[in-house]
């Protein structure tokens, strides 16, 4: 009896496994047909919308640019895409009145939306840019906008926009890039609130489908303007594990990655394996800012000692060895217009400690709680300073938190300096406007999110003279000047420059761009992903 | 025994208000806001202020506690911060994934932790069989499925080249076509489609399953040796029974109770288990979503899911306790 029921039992396991081994030893569709087809597996992160008006994050910005684009473009210039200039993209050419506050655009003609969406026109150019400027909910670029006081359609193929005042960077506001971004105006009515998952442009991919937390397919368009991609289809895999990334790129699962941070190891095993990292600068600048407001650091001889504390090039070194980032040479990074090298107090912890003896702490200081993000590179780069900061005598006494609450706190002012990153418009206003104009200074009292945490007010008077300068040379020399400034006043130290890069299996895919900073990063991806190519 | 399950069912509903209230105040108490944890480092203050109206979050806690209350009551867990989707949606398509994770690597557990168990109480400190079993338990123990999940990647897919590296297979196709008959009218489809789901839960279910098996095989252990010293077992060996008859039919049975309610919270353990799971492995489900829900402040994603987690244990706990009747007729319910 005992028996029959084991033999039932075997039976019943076999015929289990039998259709588990019929799919392990049949061909792997998807690898077959990956190879009639041109198809392109990307592994990142899942978008968080595919409205390229509603979102910041990283690989949502990075997905927009396979479906959207704008009126202008950034140049490509002897085989590089440039930082901060721009070139005709939807549209065919624009002037500007003599004051500078009208541009008219001509569109190019015979631009087509997706999916039939029929052909661009200037309603939808207006319609792109009011909903931002009008606050749709949840679109979230209407500050970079807020230059603009109307849009109007002259005829089909015209745009008007009239700006409040003279805006020296009114061109790289609609280029492209978050908010300049065309969308079909009958797509949004249509779709409304479900728009996000419907995602209509006029770039060379068109959207797919979607399936939450698996990937996003999207495939080429046949009627894009430059002509329609080699690529015919690609699938957006949500991976969040940069382990399994790296396995996926070996076994040939995924011929791009968008990894969460290139460590060493990692770049090490992409090498290894006979893979690329794509680099693109200027990519994000990890700098600390310092509340000068805030005792003790309210006194500059407390910040150069901070600053003379830390081992700017230890610290990049040991995060980014050699060529995964650059040390950081100013507070407004390289490829950002009105960028002049700036300079910073030494590492020399000797000097710190005799700076801290004459502010009057000879025995140090204690910092507590610190507050500090778990993710990405906050803990690392915090525990390296800790470090540093505690043989001048500064003992931070860190509080590891999720990174909403780091935000939250930082805002609040707990920290009396505040490591942070970022991209932004690659032009010092929209830059040094964010993290040093005396309006964006944070204040829980008044609900002000801002992110000047150093709470200067120190170059506000430039800001604004610069923002009404129309010639090139004395913007540049404002800016300068701000840095100067800054550097001055001790009030930021920034660390690294970090690219946005990509690991690539150059058997499979190429780009005409060189690996090594051969194109600008503002999508932290690749700017023209209809140049990518299958190569087998 | 109906009556049972009816007052138990009626006894959680105020668990699973007590659950909800639980999550919806935590969510906020917690330090963060949402609309900075989605505009990220680029948000400015008008920007947060808009989103924060926009999501309905100006609005005092109580009004917004009293509109989540009566939502969920209508089952409609409002829609994603981040994405959009309606949460129900959502919850529909991802908690299958997550079930059938769970219940494959309580399958595997089982099948491995049991009878590993009862063979290291039956052959107690035997160095060839107690003492292998319990060092690969502990292995089993001490071993973070993350870790495991890796290797199995690299030898099985990456090396092997036998598994899949991502995704959950089309769950969604099979659960269609068992819902439109098509199952039935081509078998053959169907089978290749439930094919495909296991071929990529094998690896998953193997690793989650694996180190629950760790801990099922102690307490299968346990339980045996606790059972096998009981003065019935005695008997049963004084009355000339043969070893096999004691142990399958005597001893096995009494030691299902306790192994029934360890399997009951298996369940919950192997529900957080997930969570890992499904990151290491790329397969879409709940437990993956529920982490990144609360790491985003997505409120009504963090709150759907952790209610559908809630009533998945109250569940699994009332069906082990009417098993305890099935498998120890001693048990009654009125």
């Amino acid at each position: 009896m005992q028996r029959r029921i084991w033999t039932r039992i075997a039976i019943a396991a076999v015929a289990a496994i039998l259709p588990v081994l019929a799919v392990v030893l049949a061909p792997d569709p998807p690898a077959a047909e990956a190879q009639r087809k041109k198809v392109l597996n990307i592994a990142a992160k899942e978008p968080d919308t595919l409205d390229p008006h509603m979102s910041i994050l990283g690989q949502t910005q990075s997905i927009k640019r396979f479906m959207y684009r704008g009126l202008t473009r950034f140049a490509i210039k002897d085989g590089k895409v440039t930082t901060a200039e721009v070139e005709p993209d939807l549209a065919e050419s624009w002037t500007t009145s003599a004051e500078g506050t009208i541009w008219t655009f001509k569109l190019k003609k015979g631009i087509q939306f997706h999916k039939g969406f029929g052909e661009m026109t200037a309603e939808d150019v207006k319609f792109s840019f009011d909903r931002q400027i009008q606050r749709t909910p949840g679109t979230r670029f209407a500050e970079v906008l807020e230059t603009i006081k109307s849009v109007e359609v002259l005829d089909p193929y015209t745009v008007q926009f009239q700006l409040k005042a003279f805006d020296p960077i009114f061109l790289l506001r609609v280029v492209g890039y978050q908010a300049g971004y065309i969308v079909s105006k009958k797509a949004v009515e249509k779709h409304g609130e479900q728009y996000k998952w419907n995602p209509i442009g006029t770039g060379p991919f068109q959207f797919e489908r979607h399936s939450p937390r698996d990937k996003i397919v999207m495939k080429a368009f046949d009627k894009y303007q430059g002509g329609r991609p080699q690529i015919d289809e690609i699938n957006w895999f949500d991976v969040p594990e940069d382990a399994t990334k790296l396995i996926g790129l070996e076994k040939g699962t995924f011929d791009l990655l968008y990894p969460e941070a290139v460590t060493a190891d990692f770049a090490d095993q992409v090498k290894k394996m006979g893979a690329v990292i794509d680099r693109r600068g200027p990519g994000g600048q990890e700098r600390f800012y310092i509340n000068m407001t805030k005792p003790p650091f309210d006194d500059i001889r407390v910040r150069k000692a901070f600053m003379h504390a830390i081992d700017r090039k230890a610290i990049k070194e040991t995060m980014y060895p050699g060529g995964l980032a650059r040390l950081a040479s100013s507070c407004l990074p390289p490829g950002y217009f009105g960028h002049v090298p700036m300079t910073f107090p030494e590492h020399d912890p000797e000097l710190a400690k005799k700076l801290l003896a004459e502010a009057g702490h000879p025995n140090g200081l204690t910092i507590k709680p610190y507050f500090i993000s778990k993710s990405f590179f906050y803990p690392k780069v915090l525990t390296l300073a800790q470090e540093q900061l505690k043989k001048v005598g500064i003992n931070v006494e860190l509080q590891v938190v999720e990174h909403a609450t780091y935000h939250e706190n930082i805002r609040k002012n707990l920290n009396p300096f505040v490591l942070y990153g970022g991209t932004r418009i690659t032009d010092a206003d929209p830059w040094l406007s964010l993290f040093f104009d005396g309006s964006e200074i944070p204040n829980p009292a008044t609900g002000n999110k801002g992110t000047n945490f150093a709470h200067y007010k120190g170059i506000d008077d430039l800001l604004a003279k610069g923002r009404v300068e129309r010639d090139v040379k004395k913007r540049a020399a404002i800016y300068a000047e701000a840095q100067k400034r800054i550097e001055r006043d001790l009030i930021c130290l920034p660390i690294s420059d970090v690219p946005s890069q990509w690991a690539r299996n150059p058997k499979r895919v190429s780009t005409p761009f060189d690996p090594e900073y051969g194109e600008f990063a503002l999508h932290y991806s690749y700017n023209y992903p209809e140049l990518l190519k299958i190569v087998n | 025994m109906f009556q049972y399950a009816l007052r138990r069912l009626v006894v959680a509903i105020p668990m699973l208000l007590g659950a909800m209230s639980i999550v919806f105040f935590a969510m906020r108490i917690l330090p963060g806001d949402p609309c900075v944890a989605m505009m990220g480092d680029q948000a400015t203050t008008e920007a947060l202020a808009d989103c924060t109206r926009n999501l309905g979050l100006q609005r005092p806690l109580a009004v917004q506690y009293a509109d989540y209350l009566w939502r969920s009551v209508q089952f409609d867990f409002g829609k994603s911060f981040r994405h959009g989707y309606p949460v129900n949606e959502y919850i529909i398509r991802m908690f299958p994934h997550t079930l059938i994770l769970v219940l494959a690597s309580a399958i595997v557990a089982a099948l491995v932790g049991i009878p590993t168990g009862i063979l290291s109480a039956l052959k107690r400190r035997s160095p060839l069989i107690d003492y292998p079993i319990r060092i690969i338990a502990l292995l089993g123990l001490s071993m973070p499925v993350f870790w495991l999940g890796i290797l199995l990647l690299i030898v099985f897919s990456l090396r092997l080249d036998l598994f899949p590296l991502i995704g959950g297979g089309d769950l969604d196709a099979v659960i269609a076509m068992l819902g439109s008959g098509e199952a039935f009218r081509y078998p053959g489809d169907f089978l290749a489609a439930v094919g495909d789901v296991l071929h990529h839960l094998a690896l998953p279910a193997f690793a989650l399953g694996f180190t629950l098996a760790a801990t099922v095989s102690r307490l299968s252990r346990s339980a045996m040796l606790e059972v096998v010293s009981q003065d019935y077992i005695r008997t049963a060996r004084a009355k000339g029974q043969i070893e096999r008859a004691v142990i399958y039919k005597h001893a096995l049975r009494n030691m299902m109770v306790p192994l029934l309610t360890i399997i009951g919270l298996f369940v919950a353990i192997a529900l957080t288990g997930t969570v890992l799971t499904e990151t290491v492995f790329t397969r879409p489900g709940l437990g993956k979503m529920l982490v990144d829900a609360i790491g985003s402040r997505d409120y009504p994603l963090a709150q759907g899911a952790i209610t559908v987690f809630t009533m998945t244990i109250i569940a699994v706990n009332l069906v082990v306790d009417l098993l305890y009747a099935v498998v120890d007729p001693r048990i009654t319910y009125r």
